[in-house]
Order: C-alpha cells, then structure tokens, then sequence
C-alpha cells in the first residue's frame, strides 16, 4: 500500500511524463512524414499531368489541333484521372470542364465543379500553349490526392495513439516496479529512524547492480557504518562506566568507614556527610549522562507495552503531592485513559523531572497542572506551572544539555533533567515543547497515539525486493 | 518523631544472636571486597568471600549459601554466565548483582539471566545489607500469600484493604494503604528508600526530592494517632523497619 501511494504521485508524474515524449515524437515524425508525403505526391501528380498533356501534344501534332477537342472529349469520358480545358487563342473554351487558367502557360491551382457531385474542388493544373495559340490545361483533382493523406494520417495518428498506450504501460510497469523497490527502501529508512537499526534492504544477487541495487547497498553500507558507531559509543559508555563507578564506589565507601568513625565528632560527620552529598551529586550527574547517552543511543525494546499515560502521570503526581503541597504550592491532575507504545519508567521519570523543575522554579503558591490528553492522532502530555516562566529565546536552549537559565545557576539540580525528557519523548516518536503558560511555562510531550492506527505498518515481516 | 528513629546495628539486633546468614561474596575489586567483607561481617554476616569467578563458581556448587552477592565482570569467568549456569544446575539461591553496568538492558539481562535483586555502584552499605536480607527472607518463603497480616496492635485485611489499630478502623487513601502492606511484609527488615521507590510506586529513577519521607511521615500520623506507639521506625541512613514487637 505504502509503496502504491508513492508510486501514485511520483511514478504517476514520471510515466504522464514519458507519454508526453512520445506524443510529442510521434506528432513531429507525422508532420515531417506529412510535409514530404505532400511534396511526393505533388512532384508525381506533376509528372502525370505532364506525361498526359505530352501525350496530348502528340496526338495534337499527329492529328493536328483541330482534333485535339475530340481528344479531349474521349479522354474525359473514359477517365484516366484528369481534367482537361482546351481554349482557342481568343480563350474561348473549346473542350473539357476545367475552369479557365489565370496563367497562360505553367502551374496553378484551380477551384471547379467537381465530377460526378454538384460541389467544387481544387485542382492542379498545367497549361500550354500550343503552336496555334490554343491553350492546353491538364489538371488533377487534388482531393483525391488529400483523401490519401488523410488516410495517411489516420494511420500516422493511429499508430502514434497505440504507441502512447503501449509506452505507457510499459512505463507503468517498469516505473511501478522501480518503485515498490524505491518504496522498500523508503520503509527501511523509516523503520530506521523508528530506532531498528538492525533492518537492511534486500539486494538481488546478480552481477551486474543497477542503480535501485547501488542504492540499497549504499544505505545498507550506510546502516552497517551507524550501527557501527553507535555499537563503539555504548562500548564507550559502558567502558566509562566501568572505570569511573568503580573507583566512585571505593571512595564512597571509604566515605563511608570515615563516616563511622567520626559518629561521635560532629564537625567531622558534618564535613564527611558534606562529602558524601558531593559525592551524591557527581554519581547523579554521572548517571544522567549514561541514562541520557543510553536512551539516545539504544533502539527501544521490540517489547515495549502499551502504556496510559494518564494513569502513569497520576501515579507521579500523587507520589509527588505530599512534597508539592508542604513546598506550599497546589497540584492538579486531570486526564483519561491515553496510550501510547512504549517504556512506562521512561514516562514516568519525564513526569517526574518536570515535576521536580516546576517545584524548583516556581515561588511558594505557585499551582502546577498535570493533564494527559487524547488529542486525535496524538497524545499529549503537560506540566504547566504559574511562575515566572522562561523567556522565549531561551526555550529551546534550556533542551540542551548543561544548559540551566542563569537566574537558577546556584539552585541544585544537573542541568540534564529537560535533556532526559526531550530525549525520552524522541524514543517514543514524540517531541517535548516549552510553551507559555502566560504567566508560567508550560511542558507539552505530544506522543503519537497508540490507539489510532500506526502511521506506519509494523516493521516485523520485511518485505522481500521484487526481482 | 521522637522514639521513631534508631541505628542500624540496633535494627538488626535479632542478626547477631540467631543463626548466621551464610554469604558468598565474588567480588575482583580488592579494596571493595575487603570493605565490605568487614561490614557484612560486622552486621552478622558470615562471608565466604573470592576474587575469581570460575573459583566462586565451584564454591556456590559445593556449598549451601543463603545469598550469593557477585559482580557481573569478573576475571575468568563473567558473572551473569556464572549466575545462568548456576540456575541451569538448578541451584535457586537468591543471587544480587553489584556492577558498574547499569544500563536498562544490563538490568534486564541481569534478571533474565536469573539474578534476583540488582545493584548499580557506587551503593551505600546500608542499602545493600537491606537488600541482602529482603533477598534471603524471600528465599526463606515469606508471608507473600496471607491475607490477614497482624504485627504487634495493628491489623491488616488484605481482602478488604481494611487497617485497624489497636481494634480502630484507619482510614488509608490507596497509596498510603500500599506503602503500610509493602513494609508490613517486610516486618522486622529494613525497606529502603528505594526499594520503596521501586517497590510501591514503580520508580526506578531516584527522585531529587522527599516524596518517600513525605508520605512516610504522612502515613505515620494516621497510623500512629493522637498518643499511639511509633508503628514505623527510621533506620538513620538506611531506611524504615517495622519492629516485631
């Protein structure tokens, strides 16, 4: 179906395309067949008429000129094509049906009765002069000549239209063709984007590639080098991982043993438990930038759930009343039944993080709204707060990682929790927006739906390349 | 919260006196091993403790532990393939993985291969001896399955979702309920903040704010009344406990 709605629109354009090019072809071959065709048969029906009146001449000389009107008459009544005017030197007709000549003597076209029909028609004649100053004038119908061309045209047409059909289904076919395998590649790199990286496009095997095969092993080569990179950053990770928690853990528990043994010194617990909350805040930076690298870099579970959103938001905002309210500020929660695919703790924590923003800052009083809600083909996500918001310029700075607003640079928090949720509703296929509240900021997560039909079909069974 | 609040060796006061807990720990960070070696044991503990996997691997076949605490990169032999062979031999003791890897999918591979708790380092001690013993009374079969739950005055009805005190209905919202069931449970081990976190609100983040002290304290007030004993104690640095009586 995918690859049929493409074909519709560029394999469409493509074969209309085609057909014109052949129509125009065929349109130029049937004047240029048309314009020597004419001049053929013009050139012959000039001979003829010249062999005719030669022949004529003849019997003139051997008969002499009085008898050339006798001639004429016979001739005429047994038809061999032509028409004839015989005039004597005062241009008095003489013989024949032909209407008089313009020219004394050479090629003109005459318009006269036609034989057989009460109309007229044109003819081409050719008059002399004979040596007794009678005039000869042999012409031939031209329409019989145009009823020829007609005929030709008709063929000349016929064969132009059948052309067209023919070169447009073939081109159809062949576009249609080019374009399921277009489409094929069209799907994977959506699935890619979607986070399955581990999808490659079918290439025939044979020896000679076309350019759709060229294509498909560039952007399987293209895939191959991404998973590549994306494989040595989670090595990365893990590897930091590895060689920071490791020392991290020994020195807190060294902090730790400290900790004990100064129980009974308060100066000294007071400046170990202030290591320790350093300690605690490098581990949560530390953490964050993995989780952060982790949900950008890994593709996401094929088993993610279905997940409501409303009741996964509920539960963070009933979990996080008791603190907002004794902070002295208001939450309110609405929403139905929403969902989306995907990870519930990934959600969760997003709802979390911009809880946790909005307590931080907004002043005392403040409310803070949650809602979840189903909005058509989407589903939307909001925590809005009454405070003092944040300047529109610097809305999509404050996404970035580290970047904090420099009125909050003193308060605790990484600078990383905004960075989280706008990658986490990424991986779901969604986009994290920083509004105005007027007055305050509102967040809004628009997650596709999950309960509408799927944009795009499951990715599972891949197609196989048409060969 | 006067009388609520006590320290950890005191939470633990039945640990030293009853019957030791058998330990294995397989741990290649020297320093780490040692420290917590000392711990464990200073908590009651007995630890049978080895840097090398394969070494560790032949200890847990031969030797009846009540919890296995390992590392996931081991020299020798890795320890989630250690934990899976274990499980294939068909050796069900409780197993919790202390590693640096702790990524969602190391998580995951980390139960799936048959581990039973999992824990990111840098840990406190405090939250790993609490897991420790979460892990060895689940393996001893706790009170999972009963629907009346009594410890000392209160009373729960897991059908009705019905608590009373000293014979006085309490009115719970379902959260505090849950929270009340998840440390009744547990009566006499220590519930971290974050097994709390994990187990009562399905949080696997670690929140920046008190939201587990918030509802703790809120929880306290219905549950403990006007002049009411402290039903819920404060392990200073760990975590909450529900005393036996």
């Amino acid at each position: 179906m995918v690859g049929m709605r493409r074909f519709s629109s560029a394999g469409l354009r493509l074969a209309v395309a085609q057909a014109l090019v052949v129509v125009v072809a065929f349109a130029l071959a049937g004047y240029m067949a048309e314009v020597s065709l004419t001049r053929i048969t013009q050139q012959s029906a000039r001979t003829r008429i010249l062999g005719e009146a030669a022949s004529l001449d003849d019997e003139a000389v051997q008969k002499g000129v009085a008898h050339l009107p006798y001639t004429v008459a016979k001739r005429s009544r047994l038809w061999r094509g032509f028409e004839y005017r015989v005039a004597d030197a005062g241009r008095a007709p003489l013989a024949g049906m032909l209407p008089e000549p313009k020219l004394a003597a050479g090629w003109e076209e005459l318009v006269g009765p036609a034989r057989g029909t009460l109309g007229t028609t044109h003819y081409l004649a050719y008059t002399h002069r004979l040596s007794d100053g009678t005039t000869l004038t042999v012409g031939q119908d031209l329409a019989t000549e145009a009823g020829e061309m007609a005929a030709i045209r008709q063929v000349l047409i016929g064969c132009g239209m059948l052309g067209v059909a023919v070169c447009l289904i073939l081109s159809a076919l062949v576009a249609r063709r080019t374009w399921r395998r277009i489409a094929t590649i069209s799907d994977a790199a959506d699935a890619v984007a979607r986070g399955r990286l581990d999808i490659r496009v079918p290439v025939a095997k044979r020896s000679m590639h076309d350019d759709i095969d060229t294509l498909a092993l560039a952007f399987n080569g293209m895939l191959n080098r991404i998973e590549g990179l994306l494989d040595q950053v989670r090595q990365v990770s893990t590897d930091i991982a590895h060689d920071l928690r490791t020392p991290l853990n020994r020195f807190g528990q060294k902090l730790e043993r400290l900790r004990r043994q100064v129980d009974d010194a308060p100066e000294s617990l007071a400046a170990v438990k202030a290591l320790e909350r350093d300690l605690d805040e490098i581990v949560r930076t530390f953490d964050a930038l993995l989780q952060l690298s982790e949900i950008e870099t890994t593709e996401p579970a094929a088993d993610t759930t279905l997940v409501d959103i409303a009741e996964v938001a509920g539960r963070v905002v009933e979990a996080y009343r008791p603190d907002i309210e004794t902070g002295g500020r208001s939450i309110r929660f609405a929403g139905k039944t929403v969902l989306v695919h995907g990870d519930e703790r990934l959600i969760a924590q997003s709802v979390a993080n911009l809880l946790e923003n909005a307590m931080r800052y907004t002043p005392h009083g403040s409310s803070i709204a949650v809602a979840a809600l189903d909005a058509g083909a989407k589903a939307t996500l909001m925590v809005s707060d009454n405070g003092p918001g944040v300047p529109p310029n610097a809305r999509s700075e404050i996404l970035k990682r580290f970047v904090r607003l420099p009125t909050n640079r003193s308060s605790p928090g990484s600078g990383l929790g905004l960075s989280i949720v706008a990658a986490v509703a990424q991986r779901h296929g969604g986009v994290l927006t920083l509004e105005d509240a007027s007055p305050g900021l509102c967040a809004r997560i628009d997650f596709p739906c999950a309960a509408r039909p799927a944009k795009h079909p499951p990715p599972a069974p891949f197609p196989q390349m048409a060969e | 919260m006067l009388g609520a609040t006590t320290a950890l060796s005191d939470a633990h006061g039945g640990a030293s006196q009853g019957p030791q807990h058998r330990l294995l720990m397989i741990e290649d960070d020297g320093d780490a091993a040692a420290y917590l070696s000392d711990q464990l044991s200073s908590v009651g503990w007995q630890v049978e403790q080895t840097a090398d996997g394969e070494a560790g691997f032949q200890k847990a076949l031969r030797q009846n532990f009540d919890v296995i605490l390992i590392d996931r990169m081991l020299p020798s032999r890795d320890g989630l393939e250690l934990v899976k062979e274990l499980r294939r031999r068909g050796d069900a003791t409780p197993v919790l993985f202390m590693t640096a890897m702790g990524a969602v999918s190391d998580r995951v591979a980390g139960f799936r291969g048959g581990g039973d708790d999992y824990l990111v380092k840098p840990f406190s001690f405090e939250e790993l001896d609490a897991r420790l013993h979460a892990l060895v009374k689940r393996g001893q079969g706790a009170s999972v399955e009963r629907v009346v739950l009594k410890v000392r005055d209160l009373e729960i009805n897991r059908i009705e979702r019905s608590v009373r005190r000293a014979g006085v209905d309490i009115e719970l919202l379902p959260l505090e309920y849950k929270l009340l069931e998840f440390l009744v449970l547990r009566t006499g081990q220590i519930v971290t903040r974050k097994m709390l976190l994990e187990g009562v609100w399905g949080f696997q983040f670690d929140p920046q704010t008190n939201i587990v002290e918030s509802h703790i304290s809120r929880l306290r007030t219905k549950v403990d009344g006007q002049a009411g004993t402290p039903f819920i104690t404060t392990v200073r640095g760990a975590g909450y406990v529900v005393a036996e009586g």
